[in-house]
């Protein structure tokens, strides 16, 4: 088996990035840790402010100034640490290696040039010997995806409709057959239809291909449609992390549970949607110590306003919450506390 | 009270060198709302449901059709009179981020209107500066400390606010908000959509609300109206409730089988209908509008357009020559 052709194991260790802001440095990921597993769909949850962003782009070791790593390592199976990469070293492995797919409502396509032209842009890049077939890949992965190949290679971004531009993002995010894809908001101002196929061929694509994917998102819809586990994030930390139905069914900490409240549901009763009082913290009203979320919790207790909860493992998964209860002592808990 | 009936609306797409071509938006459409009522219209991108909007804001023409307010026919009405009756009916941006001026304080941005409205009711400068503070308490956030800010300083769930409030300036009796939450973070999303259930009940404001998400079309109120819009026309209209848990048109089922399912909480829908994507298919315009997408199409829906009606054991109205009752919403789980 070549490093190339199975999906990676992906392991961020202790990252902090901060940036520098007239106040100082503050940080926008607080020494976070989260794992990948391999061929696996993951789901990055999180606010605006959350730091899920900031992550995402570690994965390509892309936080632009003002940020900037101060601490910890990305991982990253047949890579090694993508913190540590730089220069030409650090291009080949994007696109080669990790694919990222920008959000379709932004402009990550160029106005001025047609799709097919852009591919041909991207191979030269990546030093592609061979660009017929580049193309012919590249049809056939539109083509996989309900598209007619031919056409969108000769159009525009602007003949194309939303869904069709965020499969484009896909196919360019693909074609170099990288095994390790990033979704960053992949249906933000998509309709439900269009959505719901777009998360149907992503599920398809990742299985078909053998990859490992991350799917940044605020909407705890689109996680829970297509994801293996999910990540919630909140002022820069992965306070709740583990298998997707465990996560939904019976979430842990408060800010999980507060989340999922506050979706309107089509069936139950509406009166039992919530809203979470407060706001997300920013970067200038983050706490310097303590819980990040205490102001807003309902289980709030003395201990949140001095100590940040270490995440710690409660069964099936990862919470960071001092109001939770540790699973009965494992050898693997044991060791976090020492 | 506002009667709408009939109303169309086409643009004149710019072509190649054959010429352009008219793409419907609206193809008569019909709708009222009365004093504090919920109306929601859904549909995908596309579907003529902002356009609606804006006409019923009063900021868009239309080519044909009537819009009646508490009784006046608008068409009967010179711009300026138009202008007063429209005024009632404000509406409430997308986007809070661009729906507001950068260079103008929160103070500045509502004492403009007030000022108007003190002139038109002949009350003081004083009433109006305590009315900018009473209207940010009434839609939660503290005068104090968003009166002498610029936009940018604020959070969006705090624009938000201050764009209903500015709406609220001329004691509107209809809001229009379109896709009002959808650019809001999710935990703050529910609370913008308690506040206009609030104006509803405390002050009598109807809401007209444009959105694809359904679920929060529930959380308005449960003697609201839903209106399913389909390519400029309505194929399904009853209340809220009904519709969602048991809709007839199987562009409704479509819509509301695309819905994300909460697994873990929730299980799919026994009746569920694969979700078709849309078709460009402005074209052809005989027979059901829906028809190329519907997997329940017959012969009779690719000739002949149905009309929105109500038949026998319904009790919502549907354009759809074969209606059928499915339950395609997620169920929960119990545990």
């Amino acid at each position: 088996m070549t490093e190339s052709s199975s999906a990676p194991g992906v392991r961020v260790r202790d990252l902090t990035v901060v940036y520098k802001t007239p106040a100082g440095e503050l940080p926008a990921l607080a020494g976070v840790s989260l794992t990948l597993a391999p061929g696996t769909i993951t789901g990055l949850v999180g606010e605006s402010g959350s730091g899920k962003s900031t992550l995402a782009f570690s994965l390509l070791n892309a936080v632009q100034p003002p940020g900037r790593r101060s601490a910890g390592s990305v991982e990253i199976d047949g890579i090694g640490d993508v913190s540590q990469l730089a220069g030409d070293d650090l291009r080949r492995v994007r696109g080669r290696q990790v694919g990222y797919v920008f959000q379709a409502a932004q402009n990550s396509l160029n106005p001025l040039k047609t799709i097919g032209k852009q591919l041909l842009d991207l191979g030269r890049s990546h030093e592609v010997a061979d660009l017929p077939a580049l193309v012919r890949d590249a049809r056939a992965l539109l083509g996989r995806m309900g598209l007619d190949g031919g056409r969108v290679l000769d159009s525009y971004q602007h003949e194309l409709s939303g869904g069709m531009r965020q499969r484009v993002g896909i196919m360019l995010a693909l074609v170099l057959n990288a095994h390790l894809v990033v979704l960053d908001e992949p249906t933000t101002a998509l309709d439900m239809i269009t959505q719901a196929t777009i998360l149907r061929i992503v599920q398809e694509v990742h299985r078909e291909r053998g990859l490992t994917t991350l799917i940044v998102t605020h909407d705890m819809g689109v996680a829970a449609e297509v994801t293996d586990s999910i990540a919630v994030m909140y002022g820069g930390r992965v306070v709740e992390h583990g298998p997707t139905t465990a996560v939904l069914g019976s979430p842990r900490h408060p800010y999980t549970q507060g989340l999922i409240r506050a979706i309107p549901r089509l069936s139950g009763d509406i009166a039992e949607a919530r809203a979470l009082p407060g706001r997300p913290p920013t970067l200038g009203t983050m706490p310097a110590q303590g819980c990040v979320f205490r102001e807003r919790c309902p289980e709030r207790r003395e201990i949140c306003d001095s100590v940040d909860p270490a995440p710690v493992a409660v069964g099936d998964r990862r919470v960071a919450c001092h109001a939770v209860e540790p699973a009965p002592a494992s050898a693997r808990v044991r060791k976090e506390c020492a | 009270m506002i009667i709408a009936t009939g109303i169309t609306k086409s643009y004149r797409q710019r072509g190649n060198l054959l010429g352009g071509r008219d793409v419907r938006a609206l193809r008569g459409v019909d709708f009222a709302i009365g004093k504090g009522g919920a109306v929601t219209f859904i549909g995908e991108s596309g579907c003529g449901k902002t356009t609606l909007g804006r006409i019923a804001a009063g900021l868009e023409t239309y080519d044909s059709g009537e819009i009646v307010i508490d009784g006046v026919r608008m068409s009967s009405l010179r711009h300026r009179q138009r202008q007063a009756h429209f005024r009632r009916i404000q509406l409430i941006h997308q986007d809070p981020y661009s729906a507001l001026n950068p260079t103008r304080t929160i103070q500045q941005t509502l004492d403009a209107p007030l000022a108007l409205r003190a002139r038109q009711t002949g009350r003081s400068k004083a009433w109006a500066d305590n009315r900018a503070a009473e209207l940010l308490t009434l839609v939660g956030i503290d005068p104090g400390y968003v009166l002498p800010r610029y936009p940018h300083q604020l959070s969006g769930g705090m624009r938000q606010r201050v764009v209903i409030a500015r709406a609220l300036t001329v004691d509107p009796e209809v809001l229009v908000a379109d896709e009002s939450v959808s650019m809001i973070d999710v935990s703050l999303r529910l609370g913008i959509l308690a506040l206009l259930k609030d104006l509803r009940e405390r002050l009598g404001v109807s809401v007209l609300f444009i959105t694809h998400d359904i679920a929060t079309a529930r959380y308005l109120g449960d003697d609201g109206e839903l209106y399913v819009i389909y390519r400029g026309q309505v194929v399904e209209r009853g209340a809220t409730e009904t519709v969602i848990s048991a809709p007839v048109h199987p562009y409704t089922q479509s819509l509301l089988s695309a819905i994300p399912v909460l697994r873990g909480v929730e299980r799919p829908g026994p009746e569920r209908v694969e979700p078709t994507e849309a078709l460009d298919e402005s074209h052809a315009d005989t027979g059901c509008l829906f028809a190329r997408r519907c997997p329940f199409r017959t012969e009779r829906c690719e000739s002949e357009l149905p009309l929105l009606g109500r038949d026998g054991d319904t009790t919502q109205e549907h354009a759809c020559f074969h209606p059928r009752r499915r339950s395609v919403i997620p169920v929960e789980v119990t545990a």
